[in-house]
């Protein structure tokens, strides 16, 4: 997972995860839900979801919720991971404020 | 219908015969060694995908198999060498963490996940990130890195009483470079794709 530190931008799978996460879900749940909302635009590989999702956990921006079901394991964005998704919602808003100024919305 | 097989090391040419097996309409059922049982089903029902997991701990690849299983996919060990000797103790030094040492209790020949999906029309591809598969390139350079080092250090310390031994070690470990080499431009590539994209 690569998070720009300088500028502090996620990637685009990172921030897709955490929102999909403000509600309790399993992997294949989070892999639905970004298809769904990016009408199939972006897809995440279950392996890059896997390593997505244990290094944000490392992190502590996301944390397990339910693991009685071992292939099932649910995951849900932390205290900390909704600051860090306030924080990259805020960017893409002046990010996208500026675009429209110079390009015209 | 049962099929025998040896890709060793050769994943791509795995998976593309697999995937050629099921546009033919046979579904793998069963894995073996060498084995391959396949039942038949609508052509281009499946899709499959092999995945290199030897560098996990046990614990690790046992708990991404399961991933994998809860994502829909099903899946398959399979062993990456044909090996039939007991109580064999592998060294891995590229693995990570206990993945290092690997026994017949923990992952010796289960090193390959074969992924099973059910077509959707959509490539399947496990590795969709540009990080991820920087990561999972890596991993192969590492493993062709070793044996590089390896055959290296036997030439060094060959090199003195036999040096025509140290030759032939030395001349197969500038041939490891060969992939090493290949996999470092990949990820050069990928590196530079990610500068402008994600």
């Amino acid at each position: 997972m690569r998070d720009n530190v300088k500028s502090g931008a996620l990637t685009e799978v990172t921030f897709f995860i955490l929102l999909a996460l403000y509600q309790a879900r399993h992997g294949y749940a989070i892999m639905q839900f970004v298809e769904e909302k990016t009408e199939g635009r972006l897809m995440i590989g279950a392996g890059s979801l896997y390593g997505a999702l244990d290094s944000l956990n490392k992190k502590g921006w996301i944390t397990i919720h339910d693991d009685s079901d071992v292939r099932k394991k649910e995951y849900i964005i932390t205290d900390e991971g909704k600051h860090v998704a306030e924080r990259e919602l805020k960017r893409i808003q002046s990010l996208a404020c500026i675009a429209e100024e110079i390009i015209g919305g | 219908m049962k099929k025998y097989r040896y890709f060793g090391g050769f994943l791509t040419s795995q998976e593309k015969w697999l995937n050629k097996m099921a546009q033919k309409g046979y579904r793998l059922v069963r894995v073996g060694k060498m084995l391959y049982e396949f039942e038949s089903c609508t052509p281009k029902q499946y899709q499959y995908a092999v995945e290199f997991v030897a560098d996990k701990s046990k614990k690790d690849s046992q708990e991404y198999k399961a991933f994998l299983e809860g994502c829909g996919y099903k899946v398959f060990y399979k062993n990456i060498n044909v090996s039939y000797s007991i109580g064999k103790v592998r060294f891995r030094p590229w693995a990570e963490g206990s993945g290092k040492i690997a026994t017949n209790a923990t992952t010796f020949n289960k090193e390959l996940l074969i992924v099973e999906k059910e077509n959707d029309g959509n490539p399947f591809e496990l590795h969709t990130t540009t990080n991820d598969k920087i990561g999972y390139i890596k991993k192969w350079r590492n493993i062709w890195l070793t044996y590089f080092a390896m055959f290296a250090l036997m030439a060094i310390l060959f090199a003195f009483k036999t040096p025509l031994a140290s030759i032939i070690l030395g001349s197969i470990g500038v041939l490891t470079l060969i992939p090493v080499i290949a996999y470092q431009i990949q990820v050069d590539k990928l590196k530079k794709e990610a500068e402008t994209e994600e």
